[in-house]
């Protein structure tokens, strides 16, 4: 049976967290968690810690280096957001794209992360926009780069014992465009087949975010100065910096057509990215 | 069915009457707002929780069952396994008799009970169940057609079993029912063909998908016999079969089905109630089941098909000869879907004059869960593949695909079945491919990247049957109806209240509707074959009119009149003095006693010996349907831009409802024909049952633009004129997407669902077959 455990402050769930004898699992807006518990809860964890109700838990906010988004703050929070929407193109686009209005209402960015899908919408916008993930445990906090949160299917650096805390995103180079683009099965409330997350940076940088064609969401560079309006220049380019995907056969699509996909997906959203580029310099 | 119902008794529509008009849907304020008590929300506070134990893999021999540990779990009251039936191991089935109530010493497909759990909570009873030890012995189980027709096939059913095959001919292959319709000659017509098309075509397997999951709560009554609860479209037959199990009287045996939450076939025949009675009257307690949305998944499906066609065209456009080979993959036992098979192959060659014509259809058994009826009944399946050739050959002679359907179309009274038990159009079919183009814009040019595809559909209704109703005239001019048709969704029940309402000159706010009871509801077969408008409609009509004549000649007796020279119609009698309301006769007929008068009404359909479809179609379902999508080419992926669908109604009753019918039928044609399908693994297991990876078409799927129309000549057998409408939209919708894909990808692809994954596969096929 589980038990329900409403956490008032981060150190009060830590603590919980680190129980050793009984196993607690964290709890935003439960769109996986519970969905995962199934619809009997007789073969559920011990605990499950609620952290909505964090005293401490932070807000959405803007600073002079970027935006920080706080545990509790949701897919619809990202979208009314004009800060992140101006600044972070790919992440509120991927963020529109998480399942239905209901769900976008109560899924978190850190529960979408934490969950750790390989096909998890906003890892791929997040590796492009240069994320820090925020981790507390009882010895204190830690900063690590999004590119290094994802270790495995479902598994990330944040322990057990450990809580995330927040993402932060650096304030973009001026004349930074980005976008973001899926592949699904269905037009409405779907997993990505393919999902790919693209940014132009005004520093010349090239990066494109990749998801559901790996084990974990993958970041690859395509080579500044590449010319992203010609198709048939491009395609020898991304068949070289994509050869790092893996995508496996499975219910959703064949290993082929997502690596087809994935290709098509990244002329695509890089095309989009630059145009954006354009929107916010005129 | 002509001489079930004579065409004056079917009556005319009343200008300022209910039918025809788009009355509120009865029941709709309660169903929209929840109030509506579907089986899962009756309360049961004495019932014990049920868990099913399964054993994951879809053909094994169980060599052992161990409840020593399950029944020692906190909770647990008892647990039912194959050792406390009766042996030999009860049966039960619709047309065959094969259904164990639990697997008999074999798991023959991924799902079936090996044993079930009662504990006094759904937690318990979950815990419990994992803790009950099979034993088994997992065997080289068939789950395709093509593995369960290889020559060394594992056989599904033991072709020495007597209960099952004995006797049977075909009992040495997978092959459990075959059935071939054939006219004309066949070479003869491909000599003069100018073109022939022949092509292979998949239809997979896929589920019902109601929203509300399967439920059943079994009672034990004092008497010594049940109360089962269950949301089912065949109360009485579930009555009869699980009596004709347990060994009681139909009176031992009360059935109460809520209104299903959905049906769609996939309630139309006892899968867990067996079970559930057997549990209940081994425990003496009231025992509850209530599955969820994958577990109903894996419990309820429509039969998969490979169909192999030839079919010769003239330069003209004339279709010559179809020939067609398909094989319907029904599952482990057969029950009722070989009829699938039956029914669906019968209209296997379209509603086209057609000079020859060969239909070779049989059902299959593999270790798959069993099908059933779904919405279409093997019609989507076989027009699948006989509409792909019709826009194959057209495409491939220049011709427009509609026209082509236009020149080969039955006319009204023409034979499209011919030979012995002939089928013969009973509308005129034309008028809907008519309203259907010119609703499509169908001349009209597309931009770049659009394609438009269209098809036609036809499915055989009921061929025999028997409705019964009752018709209760109170004293203060209200009434009530007793119809035993399931309102599953479809909107049975205003039906009937409008044609009370209609035929009793009462208000349609005061009549009541009772169904879903076999202890107070009279006989219906089921509701199932778009069949109720028909038949029970027809039996509510002459219970209406059963009324009537009693109150006549109650009027008459009390006013000393001569009931000859009283008439009646709608609402009032005639009299030589001046019309009466029916409900003011009704109160001076009954005088100063009150009481009420009490109608009775049936429809009979006998069906005819011999006939592959058990006896002459009702009436036919027709329909045109015509998509237009747009094309991703990168991609595959396409947006339905614009879907027509047009059926021949007979009389739209109640347009709302017809709309939503039509509209509804659609949608899910198109959820069928573009992403919906069940994925069995080399186990037998069922990958997809969760609704993350069986998908249905949401909101965000249904097409921008969805048009529907109706042809209405008043000619069906139903009351006013109607037929049965609600499988139409869902018969041709696959083939008629995949022509609009063909038309806008310029390939073809002949497997369902279009995905754009196919799609896109078909495309670099053919680029790649261009290069090389
Ligand atoms: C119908 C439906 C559609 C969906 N569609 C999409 C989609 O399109 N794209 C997509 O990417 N996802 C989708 N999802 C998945 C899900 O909605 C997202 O991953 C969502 O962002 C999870 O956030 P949450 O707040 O609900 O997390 P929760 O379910 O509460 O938690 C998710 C996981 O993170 C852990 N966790 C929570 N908080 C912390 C923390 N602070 N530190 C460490 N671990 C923590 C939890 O223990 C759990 O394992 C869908 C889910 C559903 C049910």
């Amino acid at each position: 049976m589980v038990t329900y455990y409403k956490a008032h402050a981060v150190a009060d769930a830590l603590e919980v967290l680190g129980r050793t004898d009984v196993e607690a699992k964290a709890l935003l807006g439960g769109t996986d968690l519970l969905v995962g518990l199934g619809d009997r809860l007789d073969s559920a964890p011990g605990v499950v810690v609620d952290l909505k109700g964090l005293a401490d838990g932070e807000p959405l906010a803007v600073t002079e280096s970027g935006v920080r988004i706080g545990l509790t703050v949701t897919m619809a929070d990202l979208l009314a957001d004009p800060t992140v929407s101006t600044w972070y193109p790919a992440l509120a686009q991927a963020a529109g794209e998480v399942g239905s209005v209901a769900i976008r209402n109560r899924a978190t960015l850190v529960g979408n992360i934490c969950n750790a899908s390989p096909a998890c919408d906003t890892a791929p916008a997040l590796l492009v926009h240069g994320a820090q993930v925020r981790i507390a445990s009882a010895a204190g906090e830690r900063v690590v780069p999004i590119s290094e949160f994802f270790v495995g299917p479902r598994a990330t650096t944040c322990a057990r014992d450990e809580l995330v805390t927040a993402v932060e995103l650096p304030r973009p180079v001026p004349g930074t465009g980005s976008a973001f683009q899926r592949l699904t099965r269905r037009w409405g409330v779907d997993l990505a087949t393919v999902s790919v997350a693209a940014a132009v940076h005004g520093d010349g940088r090239i990066q494109l975010g990749l998801g559901a064609v790996a084990p974990t969401p993958l970041l690859v560079d395509v080579p500044a100065g590449t010319d992203l309006t010609d198709r048939a220049a491009l395609d020898p380019v991304l068949d070289e910096v994509l050869a790092v995907a893996t995508p496996i056969s499975d219910i959703r699509a064949g290993a082929d057509y997502r690596a087809a996909m994935v290709r098509e997906l990244a002329a695509r959203t890089l095309r989009a990215a630059l145009d954006s580029t354009r929107r916010t310099q005129a | 069915m002509g001489d079930a119902l004579k065409a004056q008794e079917v009556g005319t529509l009343r200008p300022d009457g209910n039918v025809g008009t788009r009355t509120k849907r009865y029941g709709g304020l309660e169903r929209a707002s929840g109030a509506q008590k579907y089986a899962a929300d009756l309360d049961f506070p004495e019932a014990l929780q049920v868990a099913i134990v399964t054993i994951p893999v879809g053909c094994a021999d169980i060599l052992g069952v161990d409840t020593s540990e399950a029944e020692a779990m906190p909770g647990v009251v008892g647990v039912l396994t194959a050792a406390d039936l009766p042996s030999p191991m009860p049966r039960f089935g619709v047309s065959h008799k094969d259904r164990p109530v639990m697997a008999d010493g074999r798991v023959n497909f991924y799902g079936e009970p090996v044993a079930a759990v009662a504990a006094l909570t759904q937690e318990q009873a979950d815990a419990a169940a994992r803790a009950v030890t099979v034993d088994y012995r997992e065997l080289p189980g068939v789950y395709t057609l093509d593995a369960a027709l290889a020559p060394d096939a594992h056989l599904v059913q033991d072709p020495s079993d007597p209960t099952k095959r004995a006797g049977d001919p075909l009992r040495e292959t997978n092959v459990i029912e075959e059935q071939t319709i054939a006219w004309g000659d066949l070479t003869e017509q491909e000599a003069k063909a100018a073109l022939v098309v022949e092509d292979s075509y998949s239809y997979p397997m896929m589920t019902q998908f109601p929203i509300e999951p399967l439920a059943v709560i079994a009672e034990p009554t004092d008497a010594g016999g049940l109360t089962v609860y269950t949301p089912v479209q065949h109360p009485y037959l579930m009555q009869r079969i699980v009596a004709g199990l347990i060994g009681k009287t139909l009176t031992q045996v009360h059935v109460i089905a809520p209104d299903p939450g959905g049906g769609f076939g996939g309630k139309q025949i006892p899968k867990y109630e067996p079970l559930m009675a057997f549990l209940a009257l081994k425990l003496d307690r009231t025992v509850r089941l209530t599955l969820n949305l994958a577990e109903t998944t894996t419990a309820i499906r429509r039969a998969g098909a490979k169909v192999h066609a030839r079919t010769g065209f003239s330069a003209e456009g004339d279709i010559l000869f179809h020939h067609v080979v398909i094989d319907y993959q029904i599952g482990a036992y057969a029950d009722v879907a070989p009829r699938v098979m039956t029914k669906g192959s019968y209209v296997g060659g379209g509603p086209y004059r057609l000079p020859a014509c060969r239909i070779e259809a049989r059902a299959v058994l593999t270790n798959t869960p069993v099908s059933t009826a779904m919405r279409g009944y093997g019609a989507p399946q076989i027009s699948w593949a006989t509409e792909s050739q019709i826009t194959d050959g057209a495409r491939r002679l220049g011709l427009d695909p509609a026209r082509v359907r236009l020149r080969n179309l039955v006319d009204n009274g023409e034979e499209f079945v011919q030979g012995e038990f002939a089928g013969k159009a009973d509308g005129e079919w034309k008028e809907a491919v008519v309203k259907a183009m010119e609703l499509a814009g169908w001349d009209d040019p597309l931009p770049p990247n659009r394609g438009r595809g269209i098809a036609v559909g036809i499915k055989s209704s009921a061929t025999s049957g028997l409705s019964q109703s009752l018709v209760r005239l109170l004293y203060d001019g209200s009434a009530i109806v007793y119809a035993g048709t399931s309102d599953m969704g479809q909107g049975a029940r205003t039906i009937w209240a409008q044609t009370v309402a209609d035929e009793l000159g009462v208000p349609v706010g005061k009549v009541q509707v009772i169904s879903g009871d076999t202890d107070l509801v009279p006989f219906d077969l089921q509701t199932s074959a778009s069949r109720s408008t028909v038949f029970m409609g027809t039996a509510v009509l002459r219970a209406c009119r059963d009324v009537r004549r009693q109150v006549r000649e109650m009027y008459a007796e009390r006013v000393g009149a001569d009931p000859g020279d009283i008439d009646d119609e709608p609402g009032a009698l005639l009299t030589p003095e001046g019309a009466v309301t029916l409900d003011e006769a009704a109160r001076i007929g009954l005088g100063a006693l009150r009481g009420e008068v009490l109608g009775q009404g049936t429809c009979r359909l006998e069906g005819r010996k011999g006939h592959p479809l058990g006896g002459d179609a009702s009436f036919y379902e027709f329909n045109c349907t015509i998509s237009e999508v747009e094309l991703d080419r990168g991609t595959g992926q396409y947006v339905i831009t614009r879907h027509v669908s047009v059926s021949d109604v007979g009389t739209e009753l109640n347009p709302i409802q017809v709309v939503a019918q039509e509209e509804g039928g659609a949608i899910m044609g198109l959820g069928q024909a573009d992403m919906e399908q069940l994925v069995f693994d080399e186990h037998g297991r069922l990958l997809n049952a969760s609704a993350i990876d069986y998908r249905v078409p949401t909101y965000k799927d249904v097409p921008l633009e969805l048009l529907t129309g109706s042809v209405e000549n008043h000619d069906g057998p139903g009351p006013y004129g109607s037929k049965g409408m609600s499988e139409g939209p869902i018969l041709c919708t696959g083939a008629a997407l995949g022509a609009a894909v063909t038309a806008a990808a310029g390939v073809k692809v002949t497997d369902l669902p279009l995905t754009a994954e196919r799609i896109w596969r078909a495309t670099r096929a053919a680029a790649e077959g261009a290069i090389a």
